[in-house]
C-alpha cells in the first residue's frame, strides 16, 4: 500500500511540472503578438479627473501589432453594459508616425465593437480605436482590456490586457436623473434665471438629496437617541434644583446655569477638542449625542421645574391633607398634571435640539449642513442648502403643528369622560338624566360639553331659568379661574 | 460662616425638640377623653407678621364649631395649623391626645383622621370624580381597588353625585366639585372635618347644596370645625360659635349667645356689618 501511494505522488509531481512548462510557453508567446499600448477613457467629471459611469465619454484603445502579424480584424469587448454607437467609432492605423489611409467597417454587437479592415493592416502597424460618446456602465468598476484580433487568414487570438484598466466611478440614479434634467429645455430655461439657478437648480437639487438625506438620518438618530435620555436627567436636575438640601440645589443650579448660560457651540468645541486630548476617544456621532444629551437636560430641567411650580399650591395641600406623603403627592398628583402642561414646551425643546445638530457641522459630523456644504463647495451653488432647509422643515413643521394641536386640546380642558359616554350610549338613555342629557346620549358627541353644563343647570335650578343659571355658572367659573390664578388666598 | 450658621440651626433645632418634649409630657393627662382637638396657646407668624397670637380652643367629639371673624383675623390659618398645612411657630395642638407639633408624630397618618375641605375645592383635575375619591384610599389606607371604588361611589351618592362618578372636575359645577371634595375627605373616614370657607367661592344657588351636605354631616354626629361667613348655617347648625379677631379668640358661646347677645365690641361691630 505504502509503496504504491509514493509512486502515485511522484507521478502527480511530474504531471504538475509538465503543465507548468506548457503554461509558461503559452504565456510567453504573446510577446511576439499584439500588444495593448493604451486603454483609457477621457475624464468626464465636472471637476476632478475621474471617469463617471453612465455619462458619455471617449474610450480609446491602441494596440501595437507584432512585426510578423498583419491584422485583419479587431474585436473589442467594452465593459458589460456599455452603450456605444458604431457611427461614433473612429479607427486609425499608424505606421511609425505616419497615418495610413485604411478603410474599415465598424459594427457593434451590444458592448462589443468589431472592426474589419478592408485589407489587412501592415505588419507592425499601430491600430487605434476611439469610441466617442461611449456611455460606460453607471454602476462603475475596474475594467481591463478584453477582445480578440485575427491575422489575415488566421484564427482569432486574444488581445493581451497588458495590465491596463479603466477605472469607472459609479453614478447614482440621482446623478443620471440630474444629467437627464440638465438636457431638458424647460430646465435650461429655468436655470437661465440667475436667482433660480443659484438657489433652486433642479439638477443640483436632485444630486443633493441622497447626500443630505444621509445627513438627515444621522441628525434624526442623534436626536432620537439623546432626547429620551435627556428627559430623566432633566427631571433629576429639576428635583435637585427644588430640593431643600442646599448642596443638591447648588449643584443643580450650577449645572443648569452654566449649560444654559453658554452657547452650545462652545460646549461642542470643548467636548470635541478637549476630550480627545484627555484620552477620551469617541466617534463624532456619539460625541454629538453626549453633548446634546447634557445640553438638553439643563433646558428640560427648567421646563420641568416651571411645570411643577405652575401647579397650584392647593393641589399639594389637598393631597397632603388626605395623608399622602410628599413622594406620593408628586407621583400621583403633581407629575401627571405637569406632564400635560410641559409636553408642548418639551416638543419645542425637541425642535430646538434637532436644529442644533447643525452646529456639529463645525466639528466634522456629517449631518445635513456638512453634506450640503460639500456639494456647494464643488458647484458653487446654494441649492444644496435649500434642500437641507427642506429636510429640517420636514420635521419641524409637523412638530410645531403637533404643539399647536396639543395646546388647543389643553385649552379645551384635556381628558373627557369616555367611559361615561360609552355607558350612556350603551344604555341608550340614562333614566335619571335630565332632558338635555338624553338629547346628548342620542346625538352622540356633538356639543357634549355644553349640553353637560345645561343638564347640570337643570339639576341645580329646578325652578327653571336654565339659561340664566348656565350663564351664571360660566361667569362664576371664569371668576374662580382668575382667583385660582392669583394663588391660594390666605385670609 | 456656613458651618457656623449650620451649627446654630442645629442647636436651635435641638432646643426646639427638647422644649416640645418637655411640654408634650405635661398636657396629655389633663385632656378630656371627649376633647378631640385641643389648641393651646397657638401662635403663628409669617415673617414679621403675627397672624395668631394666643389661640386656645377645645373641640369635643361630635361638636360643630363655627369660627367667625373678619378677614385677616387668622381663622383660616388656625384651621390650617390643625392638620399642619401651616407649621405653628408656638403653642401646641393635640389631635386625639397626640401632639401634632411633635416632630416624632407621623403627620401623614394623623392627617387621614382629619378631613379638610378648601375654599378652592382643589380637586385633582386629571382624575374623574370617582378617582379623586379613590386615590388617597388606595395610596394611604392601602384599600383594594374594589373596596375603594365601593366607598367612593357610596360617598358620592351621599353627597348627591352618584350619577357624576365618571365626570371630570372640569365638567362639574363649583357646587358639585365642592361636594366631590367633601366625599373625598369623608372616604378617609376622618374623625374631624375642617371646612375652610367651603362655600365662599360658590354662587348663592350652589351654596345651598354644599351647606345641605354639611348639615347632613353634622346631623350624623361628625365633629366639624367650620370657618365660614354663612351666618344662617352658624345659627342653625353650630353647637358653639367662636369669634376671632386680631389673632385671638374674642368671644365664644352658643349661637344664640353670640348672635343675639354679643358681649365684645368687635363682635357687635362685625355682626352689625353683616346684618
Amino acid at each position: 500500500m505504502e509503496s504504491r501511494s509514493t509512486a502515485f505522488g511522484f507521478l502527480a509531481v511530474l504531471t504538475a511540472l509538465a503543465c507548468a512548462l506548457v503554461l509558461a510557453a503559452v504565456a510567453a508567446s504573446p510577446a511576439f503578438a499584439m500588444e495593448t499600448e493604451r486603454w483609457t477613457a477621457k475624464s468626464n467629471q465636472d471637476s476632478g479627473n475621474q471617469i463617471m459611469g453612465g455619462t458619455p465619454t471617449r474610450v480609446t484603445w491602441q494596440g501595437q501589432s507584432a512585426e510578423d502579424e498583419s491584422v485583419a480584424t479587431v474585436s473589442l469587448a467594452l465593459p458589460e453594459g456599455t452603450v456605444v454607437d458604431a457611427a461614433n467609432v473612429a479607427v486609425t492605423v499608424l505606421d511609425g508616425l505616419e497615418r495610413l489611409d485604411f478603410a474599415s467597417a465598424v459594427t457593434t454587437d451590444g458592448a462589443q465593437v468589431n472592426v474589419a479592415f478592408d485589407e489587412a493592416a501592415p505588419a507592425g502597424a499601430m491600430i487605434m480605436i476611439e469610441c466617442n460618446e461611449c456611455v460606460l456602465p453607471p454602476s462603475g468598476g475596474q475594467f481591463p482590456v478584453a477582445g480578440t484580433y485575427t491575422v489575415e487568414g488566421g484564427a482569432a487570438q486574444d488581445i493581451p490586457d497588458g495590465g491596463k484598466t479603466i477605472d469607472v466611478v459609479g453614478t447614482s440614479a440621482a446623478e443620471q436623473m440630474s444629467k437627464w434634467l440638465a438636457a431638458q429645455p424647460a430646465v435650461q430655461a429655468w436655470n437661465s434665471v440667475k436667482f433660480l439657478h443659484l438657489f433652486l437648480d433642479p439638477t443640483i437639487a436632485i444630486t443633493s438629496v441622497p447626500a443630505v438625506f444621509q445627513g438627515w438620518i444621522l441628525a434624526i438618530l442623534m436626536v432620537i437617541i439623546s432626547f429620551p435620555l435627556a428627559i430623566p436627567l432633566g427631571l433629576m436636575w429639576s428635583f435637585m434644583r427644588m430640593a431643600k438640601n442646599r448642596v443638591l440645589c447648588a449643584i443643580a443650579s450650577c449645572y443648569i446655569n452654566i449649560i444654559r448660560g453658554t452657547p452650545l457651540f462652545l460646549q461642542i468645541y470643548i467636548a470635541y477638542f478637549g476630550l480627545p486630548q484627555m484620552g477620551v476617544n469617541i466617534s463624532g456621532f456619539w460625541m454629538g449625542i453626549i453633548v446634546l444629551f447634557l445640553n438638553s437636560s439643563a433646558y428640560l430641567a427648567e421646563i420641568f421645574r416651571a411645570g411643577i411650580q405652575s401647579i397650584p399650591k392647593g393641589q399639594f395641600e389637598a393631597s397632603r391633607s388626605l395623608g399622602m406623603s410628599g413622594a406620593q403627592t408628586m407621583i400621583h398628583v403633581i407629575i401627571p398634571q405637569t406632564v400635560r402642561r410641559v409636553i408642548p414646551t418639551m416638543t419645542s425643546e425637541f425642535i430646538l435640539m434637532y436644529k442644533d445638530t447643525s452646529l456639529l457641522a463645525a466639528v466634522g459630523v456629517y449631518e445635513i449642513i456638512s453634506n450640503a456644504k460639500i456639494i456647494t463647495a464643488a458647484t458653487g451653488n446654494m441649492t444644496p442648502y435649500i434642500v437641507g432647509a427642506l429636510f429640517y422643515l420636514v420635521v419641524t413643521i409637523p412638530a410645531t403643528r403637533a404643539i399647536n394641536h396639543m395646546e388647543k386640546k389643553l385649552a379645551d380642558g384635556g381628558r373627557k369622560r369616555k367611559k361615561a359616554r360609552a355607558q350612556a350610549e350603551a344604555a341608550g338613555v340614562i333614566e335619571s338624566a335630565p332632558v338635555a342629557m338624553r338629547a346628548v346620549a342620542a346625538d352622540g358627541d356633538a356639543d357634549m360639553t355644553l349640553s353637560m353644563r345645561l343638564s347640570e343647570s337643570f339639576a341645580v335650578s329646578p325652578e327653571g331659568a336654565a339659561y340664566g343659571a348656565e350663564k351664571k355658572a360660566l361667569r362664576h367659573k371664569a371668576r374662580r379661574d382668575s382667583k385660582d390664578g392669583k394663588g391660594d388666598p390666605r385670609e | 460662616m456656613n458651618k457656623v450658621s449650620e451649627k446654630v440651626d442645629e442647636i436651635s433645632a435641638q432646643m426646639a425638640a427638647t422644649s416640645v418634649k418637655v411640654s408634650s409630657a405635661r398636657p396629655a393627662p389633663q385632656l378630656d377623653e371627649n376633647v378631640i382637638v385641643s389648641i393651646q396657646s397657638l401662635q403663628k407668624s409669617f415673617g414679621d407678621t403675627e397672624v395668631l397670637r394666643d389661640v386656645n380652643i377645645d373641640v369635643h367629639r361630635g361638636e360643630v364649631v363655627v369660627v367667625l371673624g373678619p378677614s385677616g383675623s387668622g381663622k383660616s390659618t388656625m384651621l390650617r395649623c390643625i392638620n399642619l398645612l401651616e407649621v405653628p411657630t408656638g403653642g401646641h395642638i393635640y389631635f386625639e391626645g397626640k401632639d401634632i407639633t411633635d416632630k416624632k408624630t407621623d403627620i401623614n397618618k394623623l392627617r387621614t383622621g382629619i378631613g379638610m375641605v378648601f375654599q378652592s375645592f382643589n380637586l385633582f383635575p386629571h382624575l374623574s370624580a370617582k378617582e379623586n375619591v379613590m386615590l388617597a384610599q388606595r395610596k394611604v389606607l392601602k384599600r383594594s381597588k374594589e373596596e375603594a371604588e365601593a366607598i367612593a361611589l357610596e360617598e358620592l351618592r351621599k353627597v348627591g353625585l352618584g350619577d357624576r362618578a365618571d365626570y371630570m372636575p372640569s365638567e362639574l359645577s363649583g357646587g358639585q366639585q365642592q361636594r366631590v371634595a367633601i366625599a373625598r375627605a369623608l372616604a378617609m373616614r376622618p374623625h374631624v372635618m375642617l371646612f375652610d370657607e367651603a362655600t365662599s367661592a360658590l354662587d348663592p344657588e350652589l351654596v345651598r347644596d354644599v351647606l345641605g351636605v354639611m348639615k347632613d354631616l353634622a346631623r350624623e354626629g361628625m365633629t366639624m370645625i367650620v370657618v365660614t361667613h354663612e351666618m344662617g348655617f352658624a345659627r342653625d347648625v353650630a353647637d358653639r360659635v367662636i369669634f376671632m379677631d386680631g389673632g385671638v379668640v374674642v368671644e365664644e358661646g352658643t349661637p344664640e349667645a353670640v348672635f343675639d347677645h354679643p358681649q365684645n365690641e368687635r363682635t357687635k361691630d362685625f355682626l352689625g356689618h353683616i346684618a
